[in-house]
């Protein structure tokens, strides 16, 4: 039985044309070289011999003419609304999209951001990420750990805003976070919120600019209420959106 | 690869291998061309270079069931001599057309395709739906057969060829 190289041998091009088949090069390579030469000499003779003969095939006068008509098999040019209705270019088309519309979001985020955003982001991580175990248990009123803050850990200024003041607390802890630094943790019972108490974040100038009212920022299904008063963050967070947070803010109000 | 009216005299070619008769050759290039030209004005996907010549063979096959068949039976088999080329350079490209005509599907077509010098090994195998171990036996079996019919048709005598006989 004939192996695969002299299978191959069988039908090797007449004439040697660029981007032949790797394994049939090294089948002629290899024929050439061998004891077999003569007998693929013959067979190329022959078959170019019988190339040659169908090149010499006439053509009829008649159909000459139609080679010559390069119109005959006419070029189909593709409109627009053919290229617009491809699949492939309506996918690339909302990946597009997609992508513009996230980098827009993000843009206009970052814009929106104030100093310390980042830092609020961290710390709705480490809300998501804790469990209520790692709390030291407390039930007070949120208002009263500000003296506790002061008085044990002697940070000055970790009050709980208005707002949240009569939230009933479940427990609190105070760490050391490497980028946050010293953070104020409480957990209270309604829609078990998480608050957190943090240093502000300097501008570019080094100055701490506070601000009175509200700001939000996301992570992960998580929303915080950021408020920032005497140098010091209060973000209130709950697994929710803005709308949520808003509620209570809107209560205290009126 | 788009196809220009700079391929068809190989398209023509092949028809006139397969069929063996210029008017049967000619019927089945224009028909084939036609389709083509229908298919793009019916802004279908223009046909490639290996559409044409799949749409041909099977018109040729067609019109070679029309009239006289060759009759089947098995053919002598010799070794390709050395003097094969000069033997061939004796022949008319309607002796060949004709010979290669009466080979049974699907030697007449893969020795018309492989024979045109145009294709490569692959797509002779796409145009031909085979596999190279098949492709080969058809070439080589195609080759010792020819010569057998070289010999019985144009004696050979050293630098001389002699005619010694007609289709």
């Amino acid at each position: 039985m004939p192996d695969k190289s002299e299978l191959l041998l069988g039908c090797a091009p007449i004439t040697e044309k660029p981007g032949m088949d790797r394994a049939m090069r090294v089948a002629i390579n290899r024929v050439r070289h061998g004891k077999k030469a003569a007998t693929f000499g013959h067979q190329q003779a022959f078959d170019a011999a019988i190339a040659k003969l169908v090149r010499d095939i006439p053509v009829d006068e008649q159909l000459a003419e139609w080679f010559v008509n390069e119109n005959l098999i006419p070029v189909v040019r593709r409109g627009w609304k053919k290229i617009v209705r491809n699949p492939v270019v309506i996918a690339i088309a909302i990946a597009l999209l997609v992508i513009a519309a996230v980098t827009t979001y993000r843009v206009y985020e970052r814009l929106n951001d104030f100093p310390g955003a980042d830092k609020a982001r961290r710390l709705l991580s480490v809300g998501a990420s804790n469990r209520s175990v790692l709390l030291d248990p407390l039930q007070t009123d949120a208002a009263a750990l500000s003296d506790l803050f002061f008085l044990k850990h002697r940070l000055e200024h970790y009050d709980v805003p208005a707002e949240f003041a009569d939230f009933k607390t479940l427990g609190t802890r105070v760490f050391d976070d490497d980028e946050v630094h010293r953070v104020a943790q409480i957990w209270v019972k309604e829609k078990r919120m998480q608050f957190f108490l943090f240093p502000a974040e300097p501008d570019k100038q080094g100055k701490v600019n506070d601000f009175s009212d509200w700001r939000f920022v996301e992570l992960e299904g998580w929303t915080g209420a950021v408020t920032q008063r005497n140098g010091v963050c209060f973000m209130a967070a709950l697994r929710g959106s803005e709308k949520d947070l808003r509620a209570y803010l809107e209560k205290k109000k009126q | 690869m788009a196809v220009t009216t700079k391929n068809l005299p190989q398209l023509y070619r092949f028809c006139f291998l397969m069929t063996g008769d210029a008017a049967k050759a000619q019927a089945a290039f224009q028909d084939t061309v036609r389709e083509a030209t229908t298919k793009t004005d019916a802004e279908e996907p223009p046909p490639d270079r290996l559409w044409f010549f799949r749409d041909a063979r099977w018109r040729c096959i067609a019109l070679g069931e029309q009239g006289i068949q060759a009759e089947p039976g098995m053919l002598e088999e010799v070794e390709i001599a050395p003097s094969a080329p000069a033997q061939i350079a004796q022949l008319t490209p309607e002796q060949l057309a004709l010979w290669i005509s009466a080979a049974p599907e699907p030697q007449r077509s893969a020795l018309a395709l492989f024979y045109l010098d145009e294709f490569t090994l692959v797509e002779l195998l796409s145009l031909l739906e085979m596999k190279a171990g098949e492709l080969s036996e058809l070439i080589c079996s195609g080759r010792r057969q020819f010569q057998a019919w070289l010999d019985s048709t144009i004696a050979y005598y050293g630098e001389e060829a002699h005619d010694a006989g007609q289709i």
